[in-house]
């Protein structure tokens, strides 16, 4: 019996090793191709181990490092990364602390008033209305309905329900959005600017964020922040000096998170930024095309935009499972 | 503690009004686009439900279903088997398992794109490392069907870690007294997983099937670097067809129709979970 379960853990060893080498070798072998010399490129046999089968080059990476291209393409991503992360942030957090320590009960008439008045607003736009006076008219209308026949109906919904709200965008397929998002942009004059990628990428990260950020405030001893405003802090003190500094953590690495889904973001920078705005992600969906199949060329192009990533998801390490599963399970 | 001020609205009110300006007006928009036939430079005209009854007469349309489908079912089922058997394994004892761990979660945040373009180094059926180093001769990119298997492969490489990480946090979240009380009674280990281990983690297997499920029908970056829908359409998914419908064709009004009908089909998924996901996030 003893040796048995000996010999299975052996076995599992192995087994566990020869998995985490199939994930490990595509990133070996685009490694191993990104130094090759073109020569060797095709003819290189067995794991082609740089330094032992051949003479490994960095002239590939220098190259295509310096292109102009590919620096616009870092610059922009990084830019666009940071700005939408911040921005992000900026107005996810205080809304997630809002809904992790205030109770919100809107009434759900009102909610179905409002909808219904967007929609009318929205259908005399398409038939011809000025928009402005629309809106304004729909809000009237939606004010006046509020303040009589709204005040009727009891039944709220909590705090929970406006969650759920904002997670169900996630679900969302970006794609329902594109022609929206191209004809706006295009109305507001920002086609192929890093500011219409900025904008799409907050859009898409806001109810992570939210999400995330609720869940970390109501993990937070709710005392530290009574005994403060015992102590004649503000609500907003309590929040900016307590509460945020306690959540710094979780922030961070949220933070992290979302710097790295914006940069791999592709639908949108495809058709929102087609030259001055091109991403990373967007300079790579042109390669096969363009100078076709250079394995060399490919590989350090899919290295670059692998790395930072993957470099982010190694420092949220601890926060990655509450982060993917928008803190429904615990890492 | 009176926990209620003014300030609650100006906290959460921004983003409303963000999520109103740009999630829920970009929806309406394209929910009225679907109905119309758009023209550049020209007024739009209406057509009622003419895109829907066009999508469900397009072979393209049913040929992406299919194979968006096939994703979902075959590539999703096959990362849970395997991403659960990783996390099981994981959870034993193992030399250098922190590391192991790690090194499983690199193609967590990697950029799809250059995932799919990492792996052309691996398919491709000149110099790719299975002609080269292994010497098989499969088309892995020019074969419909082979093609289609790559990409599921590539997905699932890509995705597995993301269930194996999910599930693995999920086991160690289990009380080692449970374990020891079961071995007490002389429990088999297929015992202790039945009627432990399995009905403790079962809703996080189920979060991980909604979250990968719905995004699997999103589908787009990897076959978009690896074959481009290619050979012909045998990869091309949904999202991928209603992105050609607009680039290539400008066709505004018919691929609005398209997105919507994806969106409909993903909510309903949702909906049918709606439950667990409501448990989830209490």
């Amino acid at each position: 019996m003893k040796s048995r379960t000996r010999v299975l853990n052996v076995v599992l060893t192995i087994v566990a090793f020869a998995a985490v080498l199939v994930w490990l070798l595509p990133f070996y072998w685009a490694i191993s191709v990104s130094l090759r010399p073109p020569s060797m490129t095709f003819t290189c046999p067995g794991l082609c181990i740089p330094g032992v089968q051949f003479s490994p080059t960095l002239e590939h990476w220098r190259s295509e490092l310096g292109s102009r291209e590919m620096r616009n393409a870092l610059l922009n991503s990084t830019v666009i990364a940071f700005a939408a992360s911040f921005f992000t942030l900026l107005l996810g957090t205080p809304a997630a602390y809002a809904l992790a320590r205030f109770r919100f009960q809107p009434r759900l008439v009102v909610i179905f008033a409002f909808i219904f008045c967007g929609i009318l607003a929205f259908t005399a736009a398409t038939f011809g209305v000025d928009w402005r006076l629309a809106i304004l008219a729909a809000f009237v209308v939606f004010l006046g309905f509020a303040m009589t026949l709204g005040k009727r109906f009891e039944r709220r919904l909590g705090n929970e329900d406006i969650t759920l709200w904002f997670l169900s965008q996630r679900f969302l397929p970006p794609i329902v959005t594109v022609v929206p998002f191209l004809l706006i942009m295009s109305q507001l004059k920002l086609i192929d600017t890093k500011l219409a990628l900025v904008l799409v990428n907050i859009t898409f990260n806001l109810p992570f964020a939210i999400v995330i950020m609720r869940q970390a405030f109501i993990d937070l001893p709710v005392e530290l922040e009574e005994a403060a405003m015992v102590d004649g802090a503000s609500f907003f003190g309590a929040f900016s000096r307590i509460a945020l500094r306690l959540a710094a953590p979780v922030m961070a690495a949220t933070l992290m998170i979302i710097l790295a889904f914006c940069w791999n973001e592709l639908l949108f920078a495809l058709n929102l930024g087609t030259l001055n705005a091109k991403t990373v992600p967007a300079l790579l969906a042109g390669s096969s095309s363009t100078r076709g199949i250079q394995f060399w060329f490919v590989a350090v192009r899919a290295l670059t935009a692998l790395i930072p990533p993957t470099i982010l998801a190694l420092l949220a390490q601890r926060y990655i499972v509450g982060g993917l599963t928008f803190g429904a399970v615990k890492g | 503690m009176r926990w209620d001020s003014r300030l609650k609205y100006i906290f959460l009110l921004p983003t409303v009004i963000w999520v109103l300006c740009f999630t829920m007006f970009p929806l309406f928009y394209s929910l009225r686009l679907s109905f119309f036939k758009v023209n550049i430079n020209q007024p739009s005209v209406f057509l009622g439900f003419g895109n829907f009854v066009r999508a469900f007469r397009d072979p393209n349309v049913w040929n992406a279903a299919r194979v968006t489908l096939t994703f979902v079912l075959v590539g999703v089922a096959i990362q849970l088997i395997l991403g659960l058997l990783f996390a099981l394994l994981f959870n034993r004892k193992l030399p250098a398992r922190g590391v192991l761990r790690t090194i499983m979660t690199l193609p967590l945040f990697a950029t799809p794109i250059g995932i799919g373009y990492m792996f052309i180094t691996i398919f491709h059926e000149e110099g790719g490392f299975i002609r080269a180093s292994l010497g098989s001769r499969i088309p892995w990119l020019s074969n419909p069907d082979w093609a289609l298997v790559s990409v599921i492969m590539v997905e699932i490489w890509n995705w597995t870690p993301f269930v194996f990480i999910v599930l693995l946090a999920a086991l160690q979240n289990i009380p080692e007294e449970y374990y020891e009380a079961a071995r007490l009674e002389s429990s088999s280990p297929w015992e202790m997983f039945r009627y432990i281990t399995f009905p403790i983690i079962q809703p996080s297997i189920i979060l991980v099937l909604i979250l990968r499920m719905s995004e699997a029908f999103k589908v787009f970056d990897i076959p978009f670097a690896l074959t481009s829908g290619g050979p012909g359409i045998s990869t091309q998914t949904f999202s991928m067809l209603t992105f050609d419908t607009y680039r290539r064709f400008f066709d505004f009004g018919y691929g609005s129709a398209l997105a919507y009908l994806l969106l409909l089909v993903v909510s309903v998924i949702v909906t049918m979970f709606f439950g667990r996901i409501r448990q989830a996030y209490r």
